[in-house]
């Protein structure tokens, strides 16, 4: 472990399509925000330096399809995962409705090694949307949903108007470092040289 | 000749010189030409300086007669012709122009025909060193001394044999312009620009030193004697056996086709070929056994863009680029923009420029013409493709009634040279399926019409659903919201998509929303859009638009099934044909946990629709929609990428997610015509082990139709 002197942190977004997932990793890494970002097709990464505490690290937060039609790829885009951000738009039902589907999925496909403790962060995007008139899912339901899942964070965020979207990432990023360090307890050395988890000095940079 | 054969491919050299004017006298002057051959009198490999010594001169710096192409083990079906080396600036050149066949004429016998053609494939047009990665010189104790060039991109050109010797002198010129690196494995094997790579590692990953030599047999070729058909291309007589190398095949070649897949037809030469050069070369058990087959050992740069003809033969070929030390020149003033320094001492200063780009690009120097780097074609050496088919040329196609008559010689065309712009409307509805080539003008202007009503009465399914309807159809509304979140994102920069309340956006969600209730099974899914955009932008009518993308669906469809199953098939497929044609690179993705392929999942998904700018993508659609080759010309370009970069991918141990980033980010960086090129050579040198990697009705084959196996064989058979 001594060799690698920055921790890589492997985060996964995830939600039903449009609800803003490249849009608040796009804010969030570049400060930068599109309407029109195409629809994602496969996957793509960006990466990005955070101070965590006293740490640096480098967060490697994957943008994946939202149509759960594409879900059969996440077996190979999840695997290795310290955080997933579950993300619906406030403005659409459906896709509040889906974060239970979203969840198990992951877990059954990155199947990590300690699902109930595996973190997740759950985004309301969208706030702004039509100064919040449109809004369908409120604040307290969507809280209630997480406290049922065992307390998972939960932030409201608006990717255009960069509302929220640092303090979500700092919190997920905390959180995937917590599982970090807790299965580099764990798990012996040998197993940590696993290729997908632990990237050579080259491989993270882009 | 002249008047008899005007600008044909069979005048070959001669057309090349004289078309280039500036430099035309001074290489007449140092040649005689009679009766459409050309020949060098004197000193065979002697130089000649062209030109003032300015920016557009050049300077052949060595020429050698009779080294020829041996397409097949038969002696009289060797095509002989001239080497060269040219110097142009800072760059250097080779070019191989076979001789002019003498007599008969170009509309003369098929044979003729197919001589020239021959001729026209494997004609080498300023190749530059850039591009080359290795030369290997074979010296038998018996037979000929050939060289096998090796290009970065990880083809090669067919054995070159060299009649009256010289291979030492060729290798000791390159020398002097460039930077040869002899291998202390294998004496025989030279590593052009080699500057920065470890020797071993660029010997392992060439994996040359396994090559075992095989001696040429050179049988004792029969003597043809029909003058009028031969060509003697130099005065000052070679060897024998050399003699007959000018002459060109005359029996028919249609026995190796045989053996070959149908859609292979027109190319069972090619392809008889490229079996018989690499069986030749590594021995026929190596070939068949395969597992240790790798394209880099014993592959060929095989072009056929000179074939450019309908079934009548008529069109003339196009001569634009059959000037091989235009493109040298063109490729050179693009160097020079680089550096602008003057060469003073011309060795170093090639060493500086190498190792200039390679600082650069951090991409090893095999990989200095990588298209990541610059728009500039990859490769320069080639015939430009054929102009796009037009409206005229079109018409020459169909029969009175309107009928195409011969729908493979179309195929062919398009997969050339493409379509025009205002010629793409009504072709893509022939290559999408939406009209039959059998079809009449008048059968097509019914089926427009019933297609019209069809359409709308779709379209009124899904138009007429009131809003209080709509509350309780939480399906549609799903699909009508997952359709419209898309198409507001789907190429809004060009200009046919942009702006707000623009139109085409709606005909857009409208086409895709029908289509959803047209074949509600399969729904929309995203990636769909990117399908239907090219669509109607060239159709620009709703109606034509959505039967066009109906009918690419019928062979796109399973990529959106729910199970993945046409993506998993396609990506089975192309991890196959990457072990065919190109082994370490396969072992280094299985070692990495890379074969399930999915960092090419958009690139296959959407047909490169995200890779290229709008307009190539229509040019790469026409291409691979004309299923000329294969159907699956798609995943050998997946394959001609992979090997472009296959260096980079090794050397920076890219893994997984790596290799997915460098993936994606080739996207916008992709130089469409090269990669067109160097997919077709796949293609072709794949031949049948190639189409055995993919299974029947992998997308975009039609679905298999599971019925009794004679149907099934029956409708494979009318795909091709």
């Amino acid at each position: 472990m001594s060799a690698r002197k920055r921790t890589l942190l492997k985060v996964i977004i995830l939600g039903d399509s449009g609800v803003g997932k490249t849009s608040l990793m796009n804010q969030y890494v570049n400060k930068k925000f599109s309407n029109q970002y195409k629809a994602t097709i496969g996957a793509d990464f960006l990466t990005k330096e955070v101070q965590v505490e006293d740490r640096l690290v480098t967060m490697q937060i994957w943008d994946t399809a939202g149509q759960e039609r594409f879900q059969s790829l996440g077996v190979a885009f999840y695997r290795g995962a310290d955080c997933c951000v579950l993300v619906y738009d406030v403005n659409v039902m459906k896709s509040f409705d889906n974060l239970d589907n979203w969840r198990e999925e992951f877990l059954i496909q990155a199947s990590p090694s300690d699902p109930e403790n595996f973190p997740f962060v759950v985004l309301g995007n969208k706030v702004d949307v039509d100064g919040g008139n449109s809004r369908v899912v409120s604040e307290k339901k969507a809280k209630a949903w997480c406290a049922a899942k065992g307390g998972i964070p939960y932030f409201e965020t608006s990717a255009k108007e960069d509302f929220n979207v640092d303090a979500a990432f700092q919190c997920i990023a905390k959180n995937a470092l917590k599982n970090e360090t807790e299965e580099e307890i764990y798990l012996p050395d040998t197993i940590d040289v696993n290729a997908s988890r632990v990237p050579k000095a080259s491989g993270c940079e882009c | 000749m002249g008047g008899q054969s005007g600008p044909t491919m069979d005048s070959g050299d001669f057309i090349d010189e004289s078309d280039y004017k500036s430099s035309a006298q001074a290489v007449k002057s140092s040649k005689t030409i009679q009766g459409g051959s050309s020949s060098l009198s004197g000193s065979e490999s002697g130089k000649m300086m062209v030109g003032n010594g300015g920016p557009d001169s050049y300077e052949v710096v060595f020429v050698k007669d009779n080294v020829s192409v041996h397409p097949t083990q038969n002696a009289s079906e060797r095509i002989s012709g001239r080497l060269r080396l040219i110097k142009q600036g800072a760059s250097l050149f080779m070019t191989w122009i076979p001789y002019t066949v003498k007599g008969g004429g170009r509309q003369g016998s098929s044979i003729m025909k197919s001589a020239e053609k021959d001729r026209n494939l494997y004609t080498i047009r300023a190749v530059s060193l850039a591009e080359m990665r290795s030369i290997r010189r074979h010296t038998p104790p018996f037979g000929l001394q050939y060289i096998i060039i090796v290009l970065t991109s990880g083809l090669a050109f067919p054995p070159l044999y060299f009649h009256t010797g010289g291979v030492r002198e060729f290798l000791s010129t390159l020398r002097n312009h460039a930077l040869l690196v002899r291998s202390n494995d294998d004496s025989n094997v030279y590593l052009v620009n080699d500057v920065q790579d470890p020797l071993q590692r660029s010997l392992t990953s060439l994996e040359l030193t396994e090559v075992t030599p095989v001696a040429v047999v050179v049988e004792p070729p029969p003597i043809v004697t029909k003058k009028d058909e031969t060509v003697q291309p130099v005065e000052e007589s070679p060897a024998s056996t050399s003699m007959q190398t000018s002459v060109y095949r005359q029996g028919p070649r249609r026995e190796a086709s045989r053996e070959i897949i149908n859609v292979l037809e027109k190319f069972s030469m090619v392809t008889k070929f490229a079996r018989d050069t690499t069986a030749h070369l590594f021995g026929e058990s190596r070939l068949l056994g395969n597992s240790e087959m790798d394209f880099d050992r014993g592959p060929m740069r095989l072009r056929n863009e000179g074939s450019v003809s309908k079934s009548t033969g008529e069109l003339p070929p196009v001569d634009g680029a059959q000037e091989p030390v235009k493109d040298g020149k063109e490729a050179a003033a693009k160097d020079e923009g680089k550096d602008t320094k003057k060469a003073q001492d011309e060795e170093s200063e090639k060493q500086k420029r190498i190792a200039n780009e390679e600082a650069s690009t951090n991409v090893g120097s095999f990989e200095l013409v990588d298209g990541t780097k610059n728009d500039t074609p990859a490769l320069v050496w080639g015939r430009a493709r054929p102009p796009p088919l037009g409206h005229e040329e079109w018409v020459t196609f169909l029969d009175r009634e309107g009928r195409v008559v011969d729908s493979k010689a179309l195929k062919k065309r398009v997969f050339h040279g493409g379509v025009e712009p205002n010629l793409r409307p009504e072709l893509w509805k022939f290559l999408l399926g939406h009209y039959k080539f059998d079809s009449t003008y008048a059968e097509r202007n019914a089926l427009v019409s019933s297609k019209r009503e069809e359409y709308k009465v779709l379209q009124a399914q899904w138009k007429t659903v009131s809003e209080d309807q709509a509350k309780r159809f939480a399906k549609f509304r799903e699909r009508k919201h997952r359709v419209e979140k898309d198409v507001i994102r789907t190429d809004r920069t060009i200009p046919f998509y942009e702006g707000d309340d623009n139109r085409n956006v709606e005909l857009l969600r409208d086409i895709l929303v029908t289509y959803s209730f047209y074949n509600f099974d399969l729904g929309y899914c995203q990636g769909m859009s990117d399908l239907l955009s090219p669509i109607l932008y060239v159709m620009e009518d709703e109606s034509e638009a959505f039967w066009c993308f109906a009918a690419l669906m019928e062979r796109m469809a399973p990529n959106f099934h729910r199970d993945q199953n046409g993506m998993q098939a396609q990506l089975s497929a192309l991890s196959k044909l990457v072990q065919l044609l190109d082994t370490p690179l396969h072992d280094y993705f299985k070692q990495n946990e890379c074969l399930n392929y999915f960092f090419c999942f958009r690139w296959i998904l959407i047909c490169f629709k995200r890779e290229f700018d709008y307009n190539d993508v229509l040019r790469l659609w026409e291409v691979l929609w004309s299923h000329y080759l294969s159907e699956h010309f798609h995943l050998y370009m997946c394959v001609a990428i992979l090997k472009r970069h296959r260096r980079k991918i090794m050397d920076e141990q890219m893994e997984f997610d790596t290799l997915l980033k460098f993936i994606n980010e080739l996207s916008g960086h992709i130089e469409l015509e090269s990669t067109l090129r160097d997919t077709e050579a796949l293609c072709l040198f794949a031949g049948e082990k190639g189409a055995a990697c993919i299974p029947p009705g992998t997308p975009p084959s039609l679905p298999v139709v599971e019925v009794d196996p004679f149907a099934v064989s029956l409708e494979s058979s009318q795909n091709l």
